[in-house]
């Protein structure tokens, strides 16, 4: 099996337009957690591997009541959980950007130290 | 009833996916390529371990399969030779005096079951709700009181 970000943010999407119940993403996810315990998920690419993951966490037990009928979550608490996975590529374009403030923190640090 | 006497009898549909046959004969194949970082001393057969020899055990040989994928929100070791894994807690905003759910993955490390349910918080940090995971498909959620009293399930 092999997961990729995409596909967890459709299926959040699909959640949030109504396309796909709770409990079918819920579901989804939890067949998605029985396959990574068999060690046969793969996800795509590998070192996005702890945003899928986080991804499909918050998706199982997305269903989860607090009476009959009524939800734990609100909508609003779902597109929270979206938007903190990220987009498809920003974790690459934050390394990008780490990497480039890099030089500008050993400047400060080196100035610091001349001026003690 | 409380919260954990909840946890000790029900039958929260344990499974043994987490169970790894070969890990023995895979770990003595090894062996002699391995170098332990850490000496862990050794126990008797029949032996339970304590909760903070078993944490060792964890540091050492489960950690890295159980602790990143379940127990980002920490982890506890029980006296009854379990660990338990807490994922971190999804917030919910607007559900009154309840903060929000997490995902709770227990392994045994005598049998090498593992088995998770789905805990609902409060704003206090006591469980308020436990939804067990059930391979039967039916979904079933057992309710407590601040004070972790058991009051019914639905």
């Amino acid at each position: 099996m092999e997961v990729d970000l995409q596909a967890v943010r459709r299926v959040f999407k699909d959640v949030l337009n109504g396309r796909m119940l709770r409990e079918q993403a819920d579901r989804w996810a939890y067949a998605v957690v029985r396959e990574e315990e068999t060690g046969v998920v793969t996800y795509s690419p590998p070192r996005e591997r702890e945003r899928i993951w986080a991804g499909v966490m918050y998706l199982y037990g997305i269903d989860t009541m607090i009476a009959p009928n009524a939800y734990l979550h609100s909508n609003d608490d779902i597109r929270e959980a979206m938007a903190s996975l990220g987009g498809v590529g920003d974790n690459l374009a934050s390394t990008i950007l780490r990497t480039l403030e890099r030089p500008s923190q050993c400047l400060a640090v080196n100035r610091t130290s001349v001026l003690d | 009833m409380t919260v954990d006497d909840f946890h000790s009898s029900i039958d929260a549909a344990a499974s043994d996916i987490g169970r790894r046959p070969d890990a023995t004969t895979e770990r003595s194949a090894l062996a002699a390529v391995v170098v332990p970082l850490r000496q862990i001393p050794a126990t008797y057969p029949n032996q339970r371990p304590s909760p903070g020899r078993l944490r060792q055990i964890d540091r050492v040989f489960f950690g890295p399969f159980f602790r990143e994928k379940y127990g980002t929100g920490g982890d506890k070791a029980l006296e009854n030779g379990r660990i338990r894994y807490y994922g971190p807690v999804q917030p919910a905003n607007n559900a009154g005096e309840l903060a929000g759910r997490r995902y709770v993955h227990e392994f045994d490390t005598m049998t090498g079951c593992t088995r998770g349910w789905h805990e609902t918080l409060d704003r206090m940090g006591n469980v308020r709700q436990v939804r067990p995971e059930r391979h039967n498909g039916m979904t079933g959620y057992y309710q407590f009181d601040s004070n972790g009293r058991y009051k019914g399930s639905w």
